[in-house]
């Protein structure tokens, strides 16, 4: 029997970082942003991914490339997958009205299918803490309702994303995807499905341990509903959507640092040592998100496209690259992984500290 | 639901039927199109992969012999899409059932590179 904490800060950082932020901004513009301009919010989200978005990106690269042993562990990922990549973006490049189009739709349905697996693997990582076993079963009902939400938002972003059949992006003219009208009552069918048997898992397990099951679980899934189902349809909201999905993925992501860098390299434990980490951790991604979402088109700014196409186009291969560094380092069946994501950050400040979190909860 | 299966059948194989029916018989490489030569491109790229992953040999694991081969599915992926990415627009249901295979595509990406059990010959 362990004890590990519930949270990787605390119930008020998690729980707005998680899905609480984003679920008040959703009501707040759903209450009072009713015209149709959405130029400030845009503008508004472009100052934030400086400093959330793009660090996101990089902090995977950074935590993919930082040590040669993840780069011999993953020759095809560290170096393979760069190449097409580059492949992918040259022929982009070359054919900005033939393959990039195509290119731009391909990261445009990754994307949040991405964002779904991040949901499912905070969902476990959380129903792990609060020991809460997610197993076939659980796993099933929970994948059909998040991976159904995701189409359910496909079928609404590209309905209320698009004018004449295109949806404009980085200056672009993308097609919208076809789907057929009754995909969307299916995909609501299987969803509401995965809900109900998800939720009786969770009922049985109360009833089982007799005590309420911690919010925080079920609260990733649903701010994912909130993002692709309702929140999908108000162009406004889903324009900050990757800011949350960004930030929900900084906090995790700084825990492991932290552990990589305290835990493992010799060093003091303390409050100013997780300080110092979470400083350099973070101004070196936004180094780098300013190098890779800038930096990287100013570069190719020579090309004779809009720099607004070149810019498109590297941010999609940018983001692709990234949903496939996600899948490889973030596994949780990984020993190193699924140890970190146990820690709270208190504990890297010294034995004693961890006694500040609440509550504790007992893991079997 | 036979008649939508014919009809995207039909609309798969008319533009290779239409493309053959004006070929003087042997492609001239100056008239092939950005797309044909995307296409070939992919192709190359697929070898290449596949050669790597046949020169490599026992010298590295299978799980990045998986990877390799992963590529080869993500690039005939890709190359499938930029040609039927749209037949959805046609024929409704295709689009389901290309948005079905994207899924599928992506969840195998998931599988990207991670630990496998090993295999005897990585033993």
């Amino acid at each position: 029997m362990t004890a590990s904490s519930l949270y990787f800060v605390n119930w008020w950082t998690d729980t707005l970082i998680i899905g609480g932020l984003s679920i008040v901004t959703w009501v707040a513009l759903l209450a009072f942003h009713h015209w149709a301009d959405t130029q400030p919010i845009f503008w508004f989200a472009l100052v934030l991914s400086l400093v959330v978005n793009y660090p996101h990106f990089s902090a995977t690269v950074y935590r993919l490339y930082q040590s040669p042993d993840n780069i011999r562990q993953f020759p095809v990922t560290a170096w393979g997958l760069p190449l097409i990549m580059f492949g992918a973006v040259g022929a982009s490049f070359w054919q900005p009205n033939v393959i990039a189009p195509y290119f731009l739709m391909l990261f445009l349905l990754w994307s949040p299918y991405h964002y779904s697996g991040q949901t499912i693997g905070l969902t476990t990582v959380y129903a792990r803490r609060a020991g809460f076993p997610i197993g076939r079963r659980e796993r099933v009902a929970l994948s059909a309702f998040v991976f159904s939400a995701f189409v359910c938002g496909v079928i609404r972003f590209q309905q209320n994303g698009s004018s004449s059949g295109f949806i404009n992006f980085y200056g672009m003219s993308v097609p919208a995807f076809p789907l057929p009208d009754w995909m969307d009552a299916a995909a609501q069918a299987v969803m509401w499905t995965g809900a109900v048997v998800f939720a009786g898992f969770a009922f049985v397990w109360c009833l089982e341990q007799k005590r309420l099951m911690p919010p925080i679980v079920l609260l990733p899934a649903l701010t994912h509903f909130v993002w692709f189902v309702p929140g999908a349809s108000l162009k406004s909201f889903w324009i900050v959507i990757p800011f949350f999905h960004s930030l929900q993925y900084l906090l995790i992501a700084l825990a492991m640092q932290l552990k990589v860098r305290i835990d493992v390299v010799d060093g003091e434990h303390s409050w100013r040592r997780i300080g110092v980490e979470a400083r350099r951790w973070g101004s070196r991604n936004i180094l780098g998100g300013v190098l890779l979402f800038i930096g990287l088109p100013a570069a190719f700014s020579w090309l004779p496209l809009p720099l607004m196409t070149t810019a498109g186009i590297l941010a999609a291969a940018v983001n692709i690259h990234h949903f496939f560094v996600d899948g490889v380092i973030w596994k949780l069946r990984d020993t190193a992984t699924s140890s970190a994501l146990m820690m709270n950050i208190a504990e890297f400040a010294g034995p004693g500290a961890v006694d500040l979190v609440r509550p504790n909860v007992v893991e079997a | 639901m036979r008649e939508s299966a014919t009809a995207a059948i039909l609309a798969v194989l008319a533009g290779p039927a239409r493309a053959a029916e004006g070929s003087p018989g042997i492609l001239d490489p100056a008239a092939i199109t950005p797309r044909e030569a995307f296409l070939a491109a992919g192709i190359g790229a697929m070898i290449a992969c596949g050669v790597t992953s046949f020169f490599l040999g026992e010298r590295v694991t299978e799980r990045t012999h998986a990877a390799l081969v992963a590529l080869v599915v993500l690039i005939g992926g890709f190359c499938l899409f930029t040609l039927f990415g749209l037949v959805g627009r046609k024929i409704p249901a295709a689009g389901s059932l290309v948005l079905l295979g994207l899924i599928g595509l992506f969840k195998l990406m998931n599988q990207f590179e991670i630990r496998r059990k090993r295999s005897l010959s990585d033993k």
